[in-house]
């Protein structure tokens, strides 16, 4: 939000304005990550040959003297550029109230304190503990949270889609689930708060994780059993790099489920968990259809 | 509905590659550093401005030359005239279309005037630039980077409105434009920390509402 359209819409508020600020032009979307080929590099060996196949990681790009080629530089700073513009992306106004979410906010005021302040994205503001408090379905077995987190981009691409397989595999396993809701502003540990609050036993966040070199479009989801402040990390577990190019968002649901049936039976979370079988085992069908950022050319 | 923003219309965007030298001397360029241009015509002179100057904070652009047209866009000579013409200037095209999408991009999302009557009759312009670039420092002789009140309204509530906001922030003047100017209308950049810009542009919106509501205060 502009400094200006925010301090127009406080004045309005002040001057007993009810009507909100018309919505501002939807914000221009992130492209996708751009796809460049690279010459071979006569001396590679075939490991990173393979590897590269494997991975949209900048592996096995050679080097010129003792710097990297111009293109891959290039490269280098274009995806840089996405996970930019990914941190800088908000969610949409209206758009949690659209997608039937109910729109929880976090302690922070503004984009820029929430980059700063990480200890005010922890927490609920009284609205929203007052929503929570009269709309939120209590003492469910999983409570998920979709927020926007570092890529308010990811969340909006894709949540809904994590949020749907998981609510149907939570349906198959005979889980119930918690009312839909989406946060802003939020920092992983919100799930401490929101869970504690619904008296959730177990609380999934799945916000936009921090972007990596080309990836804007990332979600991660964090699980934690007996949600409640003061949790620390090795109490959550974690499943990042939902997104097209990794776990599929439409199959996320299959593992975070299971994930959650595993807490839920053995009664905590994090390093003591025992893993199970559904959650680790590798997707191999995701992982074959990454395409490639780095080609190489023989 | 007050304070309902007024979204600019941009009416011609134009790019030279390579102008001529007469031309580039002409709109304010310098032939030994620039060779492409960059041009734009939209109907609110004062978002251009400062969608002009956004465009110098992404790209290695210079605004060489911007004017606002006479009697404003109500007015204007031409379908694609509007209220004002501004021109980049920089080495190459590359820089010159950087610099547009920037320029695009803040007239679509983020200067705009806003309605400060219901009717629709007085417009006003209580803009907060949060960092300034090249060609607004060099305009002002603040400093690049500092914080603005760019504030804009018709003659009487934009007067009545600037005293209001100095009175009640902690700004100084950086420039002051009396009425009238080209499109009639009053102007002031006021410089201050950001806080203090924004309690300028808040004060003065207020005012320029209450002169509307009240034009012939006791």
């Amino acid at each position: 939000m502009s400094t200006t359209r925010e301090l127009i819409a406080e004045l309005r508020r002040r001057l007993g304005e009810d009507e909100p600020l018309p919505p501002p032009a939807p914000a221009l979307p992130i492209p996708p990550p751009p796809k460049r080929v690279f010459r071979a590099v006569k001396a590679q060996s075939n490991y990173l040959r393979e590897a590269a196949e494997h991975t949209t990681a900048l592996v096995g790009i050679g080097r010129v003297g003792t710097r990297y080629a111009t293109e891959v530089t290039l490269q280098f700073q274009s995806e840089l550029a996405v996970a930019q513009n990914a941190v800088a992306s908000l969610l949409p106004e209206g758009w949690r109230e659209a997608e039937g979410f109910l729109p929880l906010d976090t302690r922070v005021r503004d984009h820029e304190e929430y980059l700063l302040r990480p200890d005010l994205g922890r927490r609920l503001d009284e609205r929203s503990l007052l929503l929570l408090e009269e709309h939120a379905e209590r003492n469910v077995d999983v409570q998920p949270i979709l927020a926007d987190g570092l890529s308010a981009q990811a969340c909006v691409q894709s949540g809904s889609s994590v949020l749907n397989s998981l609510t149907a595999e939570c349906a198959r396993l005979g889980l119930t689930v918690g009312t839909p809701m989406c946060a802003r502003f939020a920092r992983v540990w919100l799930q401490d708060e929101i869970g504690q609050a619904v008296g959730a036993k177990v609380a999934i966040i799945i916000l936009g994780e921090r972007p990596g070199l080309g990836t804007g479009d990332g979600l991660s989801a964090y699980l934690v059993h007996s949600p409640a402040i003061g949790n620390t990390d090795g109490d959550r577990n974690m499943i990042s790099n939902i997104h097209s190019r990794g776990l599929l968002p439409d199959r996320a649901g299959v593992r975070l489920a299971a994930l959650a049936k595993a807490m839920l039976e053995q009664g905590l979370s994090g390093v003591k968990l025992k893993l199970p079988v559904a959650a680790t085992e590798v997707d191999s069908s995701a992982i074959h259809s990454r395409p490639a950022l780095v080609e190489l050319v023989p | 509905m007050i304070l309902e923003p007024i979204r600019p219309k941009i009416l011609s965007v134009q790019r030279i590659p390579h102008a001529h030298e007469e031309v580039l001397r002409a709109y304010g360029a310098n032939p030994a550093k620039h060779t492409s241009l960059g041009l734009v015509t939209c109907d609110q002179d004062d978002s251009t401005y400062v969608a002009l100057d956004e465009a110098t904070k992404h790209a290695l652009v210079d605004v060489t030359y911007a004017r606002s047209l006479y009697a404003g866009a109500e007015y204007s000579s031409g379908r694609l005239s509007g209220e004002i013409i501004g021109v980049i200037a920089a080495a190459g095209p590359t820089e010159i279309e950087v610099g547009l999408s920037a320029l695009i991009e803040c007239l679509e999302h983020d200067a705009c005037f806003y309605h400060g009557d219901d009717r629709g009759e007085i417009a006003l312009f209580p803009h907060v630039v949060t960092s300034i670039g090249h060609y607004l420092a060099a305009e002002s002789g603040l400093e690049f980077g500092s914080s603005m009140a760019y504030l804009v309204a018709p003659p009487i509530e934009g007067t009545i409105a600037v005293d209001r906001a100095l009175k009640e922030a902690r700004v100084r003047v950086a420039k002051l434009f009396t009425p009238p100017t080209e499109t009639n209308y009053m102007a002031a950049w006021l410089s201050g920390e950001l806080s203090e810009c924004k309690a300028a542009a808040s004060a003065f919106a207020e005012a320029v509402l209450e002169v509307g509501r009240n034009p012939r205060s006791q």
